[in-house]
């Protein structure tokens, strides 16, 4: 009975920020409300194993952040392909920058304050989404899970090799994206 | 020329082999021998040290990006919070 009405107030006092957390990971947001209301009925059936060990916030962020995980293993469930030719929109044969792909200066005055900008968080966002699914999932699970590469490639089920493989593609896609989007 | 530039390349790397080091570094420890081969040729190529600095920047961005919620006031948690209440209910 007292677990009960634990969980009760829980719900009132987190489901704002766990709803906010997971619509911040999936695009989706009635995705990210059944992900928070998952979170919640895992947290029902486990909490007497809960033992108040924890903040009971950081013990429900800890859930929820195995269902986003959950949630894109379950989309990646096939190897990674990737058609070759996006180091080939970069490079040359002799592997060297092409000349009109080569970086030039960005300018940024103050990373912190462009980094808490809506409109530029609104071109990453896009830039993001703009990158093959499989790719995206890759890159949005280094930053969730604060797993290291070879992890999330088990998680994944691919090499590391093809891990990093990707992670460099979707890199400079993204670096010219916001190239384009933002700087210029 | 061409042998010239391969050698270089297998001493000091090409762009494609030093863009892909600057991504891995950011997950494992690179091994003495790439650290220096990447820092050899950074030195020598002002689009990888380039590079590099954007990469860092786009790191720290998606970084922060995950933290970032302008817009809270567009989500209805209340229904949402009711609905979970009736979810728990029904799963006693």
């Amino acid at each position: 009975m007292e677990n009960k009405d634990a969980l009760s107030s829980w719900v009132n006092d987190y489901t704002t920020d766990l709803y906010a957390r997971a619509a911040s990971k999936v695009s989706d947001k009635e995705l990210a409300a059944d992900l928070v209301q998952e979170t919640f009925l895992a947290a029902a059936e486990k909490i007497d194993t809960f033992r108040g060990e924890s903040n009971p916030k950081t013990w429900l962020f800890s859930i929820l952040n195995h269902k986003i995980i959950d949630h894109y293993r379950q989309k990646v469930k096939h190897p990674v392909q990737f058609e070759d030719n996006t180091l080939a929109q970069f490079f040359g044969e002799d592997h060297e920058w092409k000349e009109s792909k080569k970086p030039g200066t960005w300018q940024v005055d103050n990373e912190t304050n462009l980094l808490d900008d809506d409109n530029f968080n609104s071109v990453l966002k896009q830039c993001l989404d703009a990158l093959p699914e499989t790719w995206n999932i890759c890159v949005k699970l280094k930053y969730l899970s604060e797993k290291k590469g070879d992890d999330i490639c088990q998680e994944l089920d691919i090499s590391p090799s093809n891990y990093w493989q990707i992670i460099h593609r979707a890199k400079l896609q993204l670096r010219e994206c916001i190239d384009k989007n933002w700087f210029n | 020329m061409k042998i010239m530039k391969k050698i270089m390349h297998v001493l000091f790397l090409s762009c494609l082999k030093a863009t892909e080091l600057i991504e891995k570094q950011f997950q494992v420890k690179l091994s003495v021998k790439e650290k220096i081969q990447l820092k050899m040729h950074k030195m020598m190529c002002d689009a990888c040290s380039m590079y590099e600095k954007q990469s860092t920047f786009i790191e720290h961005s998606i970084e922060a990006h995950q933290h970032h919620h302008p817009s809270t006031n567009e989500l209805d948690t209340e229904k949402l919070k009711k609905s979970i209440y009736k979810k728990l209910d029904n799963s006693k």
